[in-house]
Parts: C-alpha cells; structure tokens; sequence
C-alpha cells in the first residue's frame, strides 16, 4: 500500500516536473535569418525563414538551429556557390547551430511588458567550424508574447569561408552583417 | 594584299562572334534564373512518416541521398495530414504535415505565387505536396526536440 501511494506520487511529481519544464521553454518557428554583405562592386543578401529556436526561461539557455539551404539569393549563381564545397559545404553540414545563454538574464522580466537589451554568450557553428561569441540582442515582451532581435557581424575566415581569388573574393565582403528576429 | 585583308576581315568577324556568345554565355550564367521547382521532376514520393523515419534512422545517408552540393537539392512529393497551417516572416504559407503521434513532421513552404492554392486547405486535411527538400528531420539534444523535415518552394498536388 505505501508502494502504491508512494508510485503515485511519484508519477504525479516527475509529471508537474515535465510540466513546468516544458512551460519554461519558449519554441520558435517563425524566424528570419539575413546576411548582408557590401563591398564597392555589390550588395549581396541572403534571407532563410526556416530556422528553429528555443530560450529556456529559467535558465536563459539560448539555442538556433538554422537549415543553410534555405538561403535565398536574389541570384540562382550566387546561391550556388554559397552552397558548394568551396563556400559552405552544406551537403556535408546541412545545419549552423548557436547554443548560447543569454548573459544578463537577470534584466529580463518575460511576464512584463517591454524592450530588454542583453548579451547572449555561446557557440556558434557555421561550416562545421565552432568559435564563441558574444553579442547583443534584444528580448521583446508585448501582451506576452516574445520576440528576439539582434544584428551581429560575422567574419568569414572565422568559419574557414573563404574566397582565396576570382570575382567572388572581390564582391564578397571580408564581414557579413547577420540580422535575426524570431517569434516565440 | 586583298587575302590579307580577307583572312583580317574573318578573323575579326570569328573574334567579334566568339567574343558576343563568350559574353552572352556569361551574362545568362550570371542572372541565370533559379531552378523553377514545381516544373522539375519529382524525384521521390513518400508518405510523411515514411522520408521523417528514414532521416531518424540514419541522417547521414539520408543526407547523402537528398541533398545536393550545389543546393539544387531533390524534388520530393510528401503525402500527410495536415497538422498546422502558418505564415512566416517572409508571408509565406507553411503547412506542417505531421500524424498524430509522430516525433517529427515535414514542414512545407510555399511561395508567393501558390499561397493561394492554401486557402482551402483544412486541419486534419490528407494531401501531397510537392517541393524541394532542405534539411533531413533529427532530434537535436540542444534544442531539445524533434525538428521537422523542411521543404520549400512547396505547392498543393492533391487535397483528398
């Protein structure tokens, strides 16, 4: 009888423990991901809408899974070599991942309203290669939904993209501007 | 002097054409247009869980069979119950084709021109929609969840 009661509980536990766990994690699919690339021949930009993020609240664990096909290219030719073997390889790595938490949690209030500017520190994998970073970001609050901006910069040969000769290495801007915003 | 100037004038001429469609061949490489989706081949049809099963099995081969190095990856024909009907930031239709009980889904997007063909499209709705693949279905530790197969440039085949 105690075993039962005892087994009981213990459902009853692990079950509001799965409950609030869940409850903590926000999910997002409606995401956008840009890289913005200047130099004096061209402006070259890319947009993907298909990545998939999560922010853990209670911990500030912050994590993007970004499928690198999606990249659109204004240009058939352009997006082509973005996906090759000499660019970013994304038959081999069909996935950039940034796992990261967001430094100052602490500043952010998820149940009230407003604009929360905060560091987000981590990993970021692009081409199989893995730096960290840290950069800004902004957390939304409005009627309780959240949202994420930031616009960072990302250096190519971080991530061993690079162009070594041709019309690529010449319109291809050394740093990308990278915008992203995500719905949670 | 006449022959001379003949073979001048031809080899001009075959320099001034070769240089034309050298140009013409570069210039259509370049704004080449991209690869229209909807009227390539069909390379597989599968049911929804039947392309989510092989990725979880064994994402390498799968990734291996369906991607292409160059992006162009295959044309997929994908048959499922319509779990979730969304828009993202780009107002493009995204229908998740998902059955109950399944860790993973194919989540399809579609495109300016065939929103459209979405708007009578229902909850629970069984149809088959064709579009490229662009990432395999997986369970990632970080996020902690299952991710759907992902196809783009997405148009309705059939709605039964």
């Amino acid at each position: 009888m105690k075993k039962t009661i005892f087994t009981i509980l213990a459902v009853v536990a692990i079950t509001l423990t799965s409950i609030t766990a869940s409850a903590q994690k926000l999910v997002s699919t409606k995401t956008h991901f840009k890289f913005f690339s200047t130099t004096p021949a061209e402006d070259i930009q890319a947009n993907n809408y298909k990545a998939v993020g999560t922010i853990e609240k209670s911990t500030g664990d912050i994590v993007f899974s970004v499928p690198m096909q999606s990249f659109e290219f204004e240009k058939a030719l352009m997006q082509e070599h973005f996906n090759s073997k000499k660019f970013l390889d994304t038959k081999t790595n069909p996935k950039a991942k940034l796992v990261g938490k967001i430094a100052d949690l602490s500043k952010v209030d998820f149940t009230k309203d407003g604009s929360y500017s905060v560091d987000v520190t981590g990993d970021l994998t692009i081409n199989g290669v893995t730096n960290p970073v840290k950069e800004k970001a902004t957390i939304g609050v409005t009627d309780g939904k959240i949202s994420l901006m930031s616009k960072f910069n990302l250096t190519l040969n971080d991530y061993k993209i690079a162009f070594k000769s041709g019309k690529p290495s010449r319109n291809i801007a050394k740093t990308l501007e990278v915008t992203v915003e995500a719905n949670y | 002097m006449t022959t001379k100037k003949k073979i001048f004038k031809i080899v001009l001429i075959v320099i001034g054409v070769g240089v034309l469609i050298g140009g013409g061949v570069g210039y259509y490489m370049f704004n080449k247009p991209a690869r229209n989706v909807q009227n390539t081949e069909t390379d597989f049809s599968y049911k929804a869980s039947e392309i989510v099963n092989e990725y979880l099995t064994d994402s390498k081969k799968a990734n291996a069979k369906y991607l292409a190095e160059n992006g162009e990856s295959k044309v997929l024909e994908i048959t499922g119950f319509v779990a979730k009907i969304s828009e993202d930031f780009n107002n493009q239709k995204v229908i998740l084709l998902k059955a109950e009980g399944e860790n993973a889904g194919v989540s399809c997007t579609f495109t300016a021109e065939t929103n459209v063909n979405t708007l009578n499209i229902k909850m629970g709705d069984q149809v088959t929609i064709k579009g490229v693949i662009r990432s395999g279905a997986s369970f990632d530790k970080d996020l902690d969840m299952y991710e759907n197969v992902i196809i783009e440039k997405s148009d309705i085949v059939s709605n039964k």
